[in-house]
């Protein structure tokens, strides 16, 4: 009998209400994941501090290409993990694998990142918060041993802590868990979510204060204004666009030009380096540029604001692209606020008789709007602007900037960066989808293995007893020496010498047979099973398996366990 | 797939050898063997409760361009059924996750480290997370190709041994060799272990004499070892204790896995005759 501590406390659990046990494993992992932001937070604070001052000189320039390349040897050869900003691994974790992630990325990233963001990559910390959180989410619920579908639900829980801790914003915690991470709003996966993202801010606010990241002023907002939220969503989501094609035209180039990670890493550090040696503005996560935006500091004119937005596009491009660890909301809040700025400075130039709100005001605007875009997360995009500016006056231009912004690079990009790669390898199956209810089952589940296997030599009459005592259409015809599968009849193939008896001792099973036949293997998509059931018209298939025949697998079985496995799913 | 042997094709004279290893267990059991040739790494296995990520060796990828040849020479020398495997998913674009539906899985004893820490008593990281997760045994070959002509089963009488039991009975009838029965007494009657037997269904069989029971009482487990034959493909259950009880009372696995040379079929905590 087992009386270790784990034992004990995962039976004081399963005696609760599932609801309660899914709250009290949220707030563990809401801690988790808390801590896991504050660490990485602190860290990079720490790097500032030290590497800040010297990066006014020459060799700085090669800062980021040290930091990148020791982020890809951390990663590939001490903890053996992989690159990129890791939150598709968190959806397809969620979409196609109950939830279940590695604990190596627990801390993986976290190191990595902070060797990129403080070397002065251009990247954000919040991905690989997300993934860390996740999978401290992920290995608790296998710690009580949670079911599948309330791991993923405490998968979501860990990602949402972890960006409610890190930008001291719940709601925005759950707003991106929710619709960027699960893809589903329901009252079971609501609560959890809430209690780890409350339970991650307040970690966060008791370690590191209360403080709201980009404080504003309050801003003058005309009808005019409001009307000028249609022209900066127009340019946000151009922005959006631009940069979620050049950051995937780098990954994709960078991977088949250069073969080494750590010297692709190095190479888009260098030029980042480069790039950071003209403008340092590109540099590192920016948020002391969007904070000089957001409270009207910001000297510099149109021309340099609009270079400044390439810039960032472009370094963000070659730090992820190239392989780095990092995550894209830094880079959108800084990319946004400049466009922001980018489009107040044309206003003003413009019509310089109308009284604009401040390059503040334009800026947050500018942030919501490429965040919505990149994300396709307006919801979160609205949360995160609010929470992170305390700009409650700013809700309606917003919203509006952040949902028509999102609309319209939708047109050009119709998913967002997370889901784009998933989505191009089939992976993303989002809850209550065709494709996700048919995940759920499997070949073996629907196979149904009373059927009469006849062989080629079997004679008509011999047959057609069989077909006297079988409830089915269809015979499977074996090899009666090495039981390969040579074939199928169909009731219909033999009615034309049923009715002559005649033909009872002269004809064989091989005459009349089917050898064109198309199978299905065991292995095979159930979407790709129904696709051969619509192009070859039939009701049943065989399932072979290195030549073996295994079964059949009938449209009626399965449209029947589609039906109950999409009430079960509705019944959660 | 549970009529398949999984495996992991490693292009060098060592590969060579488990993969002649793996054919041999095909072909004495009728089994359908499943090469995996990895072009990357790293690949994952996704089980019930537990990712386990899987480092390779980079010998595993040496060689890329006559590694399939080299794998179907073998196969089509001896005529076991076989066929390759090819992802369907990929985690990552580089992280490629193998199905873990198979009957069998044939490990050596190390896969991530270098090929040169094999030997008696080293069983790597990897190779163990998988045993504790699968629910399929682990072949463990020997390091040099060797035909086994009889099946023995090490039972102590814990719920892994009976698994393992009933897996050698599994193979004795796929293979048609003899079956033993290895039992240390551990201080215990032997009416102990014949009750446990009897409770599971599973005494027929020696009672029937299609079972040899060897019974040991005296000496030490390790000396008492040395009356399992050389030829002998061993079976034996894993982790059935927890971490505090196996400090305490020692694994019996790390003993046979310690000592006996043979080819060995781990039956894990996880395993499922489904």
């Amino acid at each position: 009998m087992d009386f270790s501590f784990s034992f004990l406390v995962r039976k004081v659990l399963f005696r609760l209400d599932e609801r309660l046990q899914l709250i009290i494993v949220a707030a563990l992992v809401g801690l988790g994941g808390g801590y896991a932001s504050v660490v990485l937070n602190l860290g990079l604070q720490h790097g500032g501090h030290y590497l800040m001052p010297l990066r006014s000189h020459w060799y700085a320039t090669f800062f980021p290409a040290i930091g990148a390349a020791l982020s890809i040897f951390f990663l590939h050869s001490i903890v053996r993990d992989i690159g990129g900003h890791g939150v598709p691994e968190v959806i397809y974790s969620i979409s196609r694998r109950g939830g279940l992630l590695r604990f190596r990325s627990s801390f993986s990233r976290l190191v990595s990142c902070l060797l990129t963001i403080a070397s002065g990559g251009s990247a954000g910390p919040e991905a690989p918060v997300v993934i860390s959180g996740a999978s401290i989410g992920s290995n608790i619920a296998n710690f009580f041993y949670l079911k599948d579908r309330q791991r993923t639900v405490i998968v979501g829980c860990g990602a949402a802590a972890a960006i409610a801790a890190i930008f001291n914003a719940p709601a925005t915690g759950i707003a991106f868990a929710l619709e960027a991470i699960l893809g589903e709003w329901t009252p079971i996966n609501v609560v959890p979510i809430a209690i780890a993202s409350i339970v991650g801010t307040e970690v966060s606010r008791g370690l590191q204060g209360n403080q709201i990241p980009f404080q504003h002023h309050s801003f003058y907002i005309s009808n005019v204004n409001l009307l000028a939220c249609l022209g900066l969503a127009i340019l946000t989501a151009v922005s959006s666009v631009v940069f979620m094609r050049l950051l995937r035209l780098v990954s994709a180039k960078s991977g088949r030009v250069i073969r080494s990670f750590w010297l692709r890493a190095a190479i888009g550090g260098l030029f980042v380096g480069v790039i950071g040696l003209v403008l340092p503005d590109a540099l590192g996560e920016g948020y002391e540029y969007v904070r000089s935006i957001i409270e009207d500091r910001y000297a510099s004119g149109i021309l340099l604001a609009g270079i400044s937005i390439l810039a960032k596009i472009l370094a963000t491009s070659l730090t992820i692209g190239s392989g780095g660890s990092g995550g894209i909301f830094a880079p959108c809040l800084v990319i946004g606020s400049f466009t922001g700025l980018f489009y107040q400075r044309a206003l003003m130039a413009a019509f310089p008789q109308v009284v604009w709100g401040g390059e503040g005001y334009f800026g947050l605007l500018g942030m919501a709007g490429v965040m919505s875009s990149v994300l396709q997360a307006p919801m979160t995009g609205i949360f995160l602007i609010i929470e992170i500016t305390g700009g409650y006056d700013v809700l309606v231009s917003v919203v509006l900037v952040s949902v028509l912004s999102a609309t319209l690079s939708h047109f050009f990009e119709p998913h967002s960066i997370y889901h784009a790669e998933l989505i191009e390898r089939g992976e993303l199956l989002r809850p209550r989808t065709d494709a996700r209810v048919l995940s759920e089952l499997s070949v073996g589940e629907l196979l149904e293995k009373d059927c009469h296997v006849v062989h080629p030599e079997m004679l008509l009459r011999e047959f057609a007893r069989i077909v006297e005592t079988s409830h089915r259409n269809y015979f499977p015809v074996e090899d009666e020496r090495d039981g390969r599968f040579l074939g199928m009849i169909h009731l219909d193939d033999i009615r034309p010498y049923l009715f002559d008896q005649g033909l009872y001792d002269s004809v064989l099973v091989e005459e009349i047979m089917n050898r064109q036949v198309v199978s299905v293997s065991p292995e095979d998509e159930l979407p790709d099973i129904l696709r051969k059931f619509d192009e070859t018209r039939s009701w049943s298939l065989p399932v072979v398996q290195n030549g073996r025949f295994l079964g059949l697998i009938s449209k009626a079985t399965l449209l029947d366990h589609y039906r109950k496995e999409l009430m079960a799913q509705e019944a959660e | 797939m549970k009529n398949q042997l999984l495996h992991i094709f490693r292009n060098t004279p060592f590969g060579r050898e488990t993969f002649l290893q793996s054919i041999y267990f095909c072909k004495m059991t009728g089994l359908h063997l499943k090469v995996f040739i990895p072009r990357h790494l790293q690949f994952l296995m996704y089980f019930s409760r537990e990712v386990v990520t899987v480092d390779l060796d980079k010998s595993f990828l040496r060689s890329p361009e006559t590694a399939k040849q080299h794998a179907e020479d073998l196969i089509r020398e001896t005529g076991v059924d076989a066929s390759f495997l090819e992802p369907k998913r990929f985690t990552a674009s580089t992280l490629p996750d193998i199905p873990v539906d198979f009957g069998f899985m044939t490990c050596p004893r190390t896969i991530s480290d270098l090929s040169s820490k094999v030997g008696l008593g080293y069983i790597g990281p990897r190779v163990r997370a998988i045993i504790k997760n699968a629910a399929f045994p682990v072949l463990i070959p020997t390091a040099v190709y060797k035909e086994w002509k009889h099946i023995v089963v090490l039972f102590g009488g814990s719920a892994n041994a009976l698994n393992a039991f009933r897996l050698g009975v599994k193979l004795q009838l796929l293979s048609g060799l003899p079956l033993n029965l290895f039992t240390y007494a551990e201080n215990k009657p032997k009416s102990y272990y014949e009750k446990i037997l009897e409770e599971h269904d599973l005494f027929s069989g020696i009672q029937s004499g299609g079972v040899e029971w060897q019974f040991v009482e005296k000496g030490h487990f390790r000396e008492g070892l040395y009356e399992v034959s050389h030829d002998a493909l061993v079976i034996a259950g894993a982790y059935g204790h927890g971490l505090i009880k196996e400090i305490l009372f020692g694994n019996m696995m790390e003993e046979i896995q310690t000592i006996l040379p043979n080819n060995l079929v781990i039956v894990g905590p996880h395993y499922s005759e489904d």
